[in-house]
């Protein structure tokens, strides 16, 4: 499949650690990188069983406040 | 609305002689010439009796003097006579401006003299490396700095504004963009990969075929833009590290603004291959020259209808990623400066 344009960003902090990558893609999209929630997880945390959830690192969050 | 606590270029090193260059840097006038030891120097561009622009006048040793009423201030900008009077005003001087000469221009430092460290000049050594072949250039902008830092943070419109020099459609199409963004940096990497080169890159570089094109920008506040640009035969490793085969360049850019709507725009291209080749630097330099000048007519353009509807709504598309960020760090400097600013005078009266 041919390459369509996509944004990669990158947020990086002062002590130099690297926040994970925020996709632009051209649809219109926002894909975040993170880690599926287990249904382990979700038991323990009362999370909703089916739905598709991804657990985020905090400086993620921090990356979207910044650059998005 | 300027940045003041950095190094800008003020001129190349060969517009400073020993007669007087008139130059306005964030909306104030300087005058630069150099002394009998060559050594540079950045005074108020405004004598202090009846504001005539300095640079109107001549250099009388190390002295330059007023040409209406032959006022001479020394390199300090300190009045040293004053025809017909011995007592000489305390009033009786100019601005004088740091001053720092590097990579084939001349630095000026237009806030705190006492922050001027020239160890935070921005590198822009390709400009006098041996190992690269360069020229550096001059553009006189009729529009706002930050015009062009926005266009050279987003080459997608290198594909409409340069298609007969160094754009094609696959800058938009198929480039695949990294966005990078740390406290006072924006790096922006581009690959265009197995695509056709550019016009510019068949010229200078000789491909026959498609090509693994790199452009990565790393923009430095205020205004200093280092592209690293370049191409290699497709397959040939060049996203893995290996350069063979192919071109690199650098284009380095350096904007000064000289008022709020119009700027100094210092430019060079460095080139990697045949680099004693004189005619080799001008075929590149050329090239780019005319792709400038293209964008010269955007900016100007663009800043025509900013003049007639100021600060209007506009919007923003995911190519704007890189601008994006570079406004906002722009945007958290001048608060900072604002605020260092406001605290000052009650910090001096302590």
């Amino acid at each position: 499949m041919s390459l369509k344009f996509r944004v990669e960003l990158v947020w990086k902090d002062t002590d130099d650690s690297v926040a994970d990558s925020i996709y632009l893609a051209s649809d219109g999209r926002v894909i975040l990188q993170g880690r599926a929630v287990s249904p382990l997880e979700r038991q323990a945390m009362s999370l909703p069983p089916e739905a598709e959830l991804i657990s985020v690192d905090r400086k993620l969050i921090r990356a979207i406040k910044d650059m998005l | 609305m300027f940045l003041r606590n950095y190094w800008y270029v003020a001129a190349s090193d060969d517009e400073v002689t020993r007669k007087p260059l008139g130059r306005i840097i964030l909306g104030e006038p300087v005058v630069l010439f150099r002394t009998e030891d060559g050594a540079p120097v950045a005074l108020e561009n405004r004598c202090a009796h009846r504001h005539l622009p300095l640079s109107m006048g001549k250099l009388i040793g190390d002295t330059l003097q007023c040409h209406y009423h032959g006022l001479r201030y020394d390199k300090t900008g300190v009045c040293v006579r004053v025809p017909g009077q011995d007592m000489i005003p305390p009033s009786a001087r100019v601005k004088c401006y740091p001053v720092v000469e590097r990579y084939h221009w001349l630095w000026i430092w237009m806030g705190d003299p006492a922050l001027a460290d020239p160890d935070r000049i921005t590198d822009y050594h390709w400009l006098d490396d041996p190992n690269w072949g360069a020229k550096p250039q001059y553009l006189h902008v009729k529009a706002n700095w930050q015009l062009i830092v926005d266009n050279l943070l987003d080459l997608t419109h290198l594909a409409f504004v340069h298609e007969t020099t160094i754009g094609n459609s696959a800058l938009v199409e198929h480039a695949s963009v990294k966005v990078q963004r740390s406290h006072d940096n924006v790096l922006v990497t581009r690959w265009i990969i197995d695509q056709a080169p550019p016009p510019t890159f068949v010229k200078v570089g000789g491909f026959t075929g498609n090509v693994d094109r790199w452009q990565i920008i790393d923009f430095t506040p205020p205004a200093f833009l280092r592209l690293d640009v370049g191409a290699t035969p497709t397959g040939t490793g060049a996203p893995e590290g290996r350069r063979v085969g192919g071109i690199s360049m650098r284009n380095l850019n350096a904007i000064t603004p000289e008022t709020e709507s119009t700027s100094h725009y210092f430019w060079g291209q460095a080139h990697d291959f045949d680099i004693h080749n004189p005619a080799t630097t001008d075929k590149v330099v050329e090239q780019i020259r005319t792709a400038f000048h293209e964008d010269v007519a955007v900016f100007e353009a663009q800043q025509r209808n900013l003049e007639l509807v100021p600060n209007p709504p506009q919007t923003d598309i995911n190519a704007d990623t890189g601008v994006i960020q570079a406004r906002r760090i722009l945007d958290r400097l001048h608060q900072e400066e604002r605020a260092a600013a406001a605290v000052a005078p009650s910090v001096a009266a302590e």
